[in-house]
């Protein structure tokens, strides 16, 4: 629904790959669950305040708030190792699903220039992080954690090693923090967390009650803003009007999701809420000039080029002998493409193409 | 009555930003770039240099649209490229080229350069090399500079060095030539112009800089050694910078997109093969000039330089 005026009492709570547990009309609390993550790597959704479910869809759960009471908080003492990370997933922390995990880097670096979420966590949230960050250590069990940061920052977490990563982008995505740290490319058994994940598994061990907040860059700072507010809302809020045409992004704007409506709620991997106005759009449906400007700024060493003339044309087989799976989807390829092709777009289908023919073809030979 | 409000978000994949660089951005770029050299060939060469590069570039963009309209797509010329192609072309001929020849070059340049390889990206060889290949071979009398611009004062120091040895060259000053008191194709010459124009490319970033290098390392280098073999035989290699068409090359036909290899070091290779080639063919070639050859013979090794690449991210 695409309506220019959202309301503050109504949450909308973004489904993805999550199964809705609630019905239209039904009574939740603050802190219910009301969906299941069926990815193993994700958190459940919960409601941010109690009140009535005005709206289930495969994609969204529309809250209206309503007076009532909270959940009771979950006791959490005692647990560890994946027990411990499966609670903390119930209760809404996305925790990537791995067995051995010898490495773990904490990725405080904010990952867009911009962005300002994970340096004001550092600044302001440093005893919930503290919380978060032992409580990962407990549940992954690493040989060795390190927390890194941009330069200049002097905050630390106790017993875990601090590194100095550049911010110039992309240098802070995880694969390059990955390698900044380990001085490795995709080092095994290594996981790169992000720290506001670690801020919700601070907030859910300091609390006992599930993810309902998460640090939100918008224009200039950073605040805390409740799960599944309108992003519209934040905006105007914010003393922006929003125009038709426009776009609201959540996260970046080299990697960001734009959203469907300015109603679509803040999610928990929401780094930032903007708005961005562009008079032409970024991409047209236009073929490759050959000009190179992507290959040569491709931090994967890809050929985005070639990938994605390949995905154009439905080749995605050379696109995989290409290497179109080591892309960690930086953006940089269509920010710079001088035909202004959807560069991201094709390397997605691309992607999209061979998981599912490798899915099909996987259901065919098992017995 | 109550007006319709229209309102729908933009959606899309990111990057949701754009660094602001178009095709067509980067075409009138080379064309200003062009100019100063432009400037400077009218003012040498006077009206029938100025006749030449009009003719060739209305030509270009006649040439596309006609190409467009067979092929039944939409016409492309508003990027400018034809305009390019049509005077890169123009530079690289005499100033005296009659209007069939400048007309037939420059559509060849478009149709078989670079329509019939599909729309621009698609061509192994720059454009306007193409037309000046089927030109020269077809019609060498009219193409040979030093025959047809036998009515002006200046001389062809790359086709005396070629026909009667390095003694009878009469431009000896570096000076002379770099302002472009020399014959050859009519824009290719005008060092000075060409070199500030090869500059704000470079500088603006629309073009690497590591081919421009090659071209000049290579050239530099080649002519050294034969320099070095034997001064008496051998021009030096300031003399191979500053004569024909090199520094053009090097700057505005060597970094064309699509015939040249995208990444750094065969970048750089491809560079120092147009470079070593130039100085080759007008050593050992029938050709005075060897630019446009140089680059033709090395755009066909860009798949075999494209090969050089480093692992993907993380592969072992």
């Amino acid at each position: 629904m695409n309506t220019r005026s959202t309301h503050t009492a109504t949450a909308e709570l973004t489904l993805n790959r999550h199964c809705p547990l609630v019905t239209c009309g039904q009574k939740v609390e603050r802190g219910e669950r009301i969906a299941t993550a069926s990815d193993p790597g994700m958190g459940d959704i919960h409601a941010p305040f109690p009140g009535s479910v005005e709206h289930v869809d495969p994609y969204r759960i529309r809250i209206a708030r309503e007076g009532g009471e909270t959940v009771d908080p979950a006791i959490l003492d005692g647990l560890g190792g994946q027990d411990l990370l499966a609670r903390l997933r119930e209760l809404g922390a996305d925790l990537p699903a791995r067995g051995q995990v010898d490495i773990l880097i904490l990725n405080g670096v904010d990952e867009e220039p911009g962005l300002l979420s994970r340096r004001t966590l550092l600044a302001e949230k440093l005893e919930t992080l503290r919380t978060g960050a032992s409580a990962l250590v407990r549940g992954y069990k690493p040989a060795e954690v390190t927390l890194a940061v941009p330069g200049g920052v002097k905050e630390s977490l106790p017993d875990i090693a601090v590194k100095v990563v550049s911010d110039q982008y992309p240098q802070g995505l995880d694969p390059l923090v990955a390698k900044a740290v380990t001085g490795q490319e995709a080092p095994d058994n290594t996981l790169v967390v992000g720290l506001e994940t670690v801020f919700h598994a601070g907030m859910v061990m300091e609390t006992g009650l599930p993810v309902m907040e998460t640090m939100v860059t918008v224009d200039n700072s950073a605040r805390l803003i409740s799960l599944g507010s309108p992003v519209g809302e934040i905006l105007t809020s914010d003393g922006l009007t929003i125009h038709d045409g426009d776009r609201i992004v959540l996260g970046g704007v080299l990697r960001g999701t734009a959203a469907a409506s300015p109603g679509q709620g803040v999610d928990r991997a929401t780094t930032a809420v903007s708005l961005i106005r562009n008079p032409t759009p970024v991409a047209m449906d236009a073929a490759c000039v050959g000009c190179g400007e992507c290959v040569r700024r491709c931090p994967a060493r890809l050929d985005p080029a070639m990938i994605t003339s390949y995905a154009e044309f439905g080749q995605y087989e050379k696109a995989e002998a290409e290497a179109v799976d080591v892309c960690f989807e930086c953006g940089l390829c269509g920010f710079f493409c001088i035909a202004r092709r959807p560069m991201l777009q094709y390397i997605r289908l691309a992607k999209h193409e061979l998981a599912k023919a490798k899915a099909q073809s996987g259901e065919e030979t098992q017995p | 009555m109550k007006p319709l409000n229209p309102f729908a978000l933009t959606v899309s994949v990111p990057p949701h930003r754009h660094c602001g660089t178009t095709v067509r951005d980067r075409m009138l770029t080379i064309l200003v770039a062009m100019l100063p050299a432009a400037v400077m060939a009218s003012m040498t060469f006077g009206m029938p240099a100025i006749r030449v590069m009009a003719l060739s570039m209305a030509t270009a963009v006649l040439a596309e649209m006609a190409c467009d309209y067979f092929m039944d797509r939409e016409t492309d010329v508003n990027d400018f490229h034809a305009f390019t192609v049509g005077l890169s072309f123009a530079f690289l001929l005499p100033a005296s080229a009659p209007w069939w020849l400048v007309a037939f070059g420059s559509a060849a340049s478009i149709v078989l350069g670079k329509m019939a390889f599909g729309p621009l990206g698609g061509s192994p060889f720059c454009a306007p090399l193409v037309g000046w290949a089927i030109c020269r071979i077809s019609w060498p009398s009219f193409m040979d500079i030093d025959a047809s611009m036998l009515g002006m004062d200046l001389t062809y120091p790359l086709a005396q060095l070629k026909n009667f040895g390095l003694d009878a060259v009469q431009i000896t000053d570096s000076r002379q030539l770099f302002l472009g008191k020399q014959l050859g194709g009519l824009g290719a010459v005008q060092i000075a112009g060409v070199l500030l124009g090869g500059m704000l490319l470079v500088l603006r970033k629309h073009v690497s800089s590591i081919i421009p290098v090659g071209v000049i390392g290579g050239v530099a280098l080649t002519a050294f050694l034969f320099n070095w073999i034997d001064p008496s035989m051998y021009a030096s290699p300031a003399f191979h910078l500053l004569t024909g068409s090199t520094l053009f090359g090097a700057f505005f036909l060597a970094t064309d997109g699509p015939s040249s290899p995208n990444r750094q070091i065969p970048m750089l290779l491809f560079g120092l093969l147009v470079g070593a080639l130039i100085v080759i063919i007008r050593i050992y070639g029938v050709y005075p000039d060897g630019v446009p050859f140089a680059i033709l013979l090395a755009n066909l090794f860009t798949p075999a330089l494209e090969r050089i690449r480093p692992k993907p991210f993380g592969r072992r």
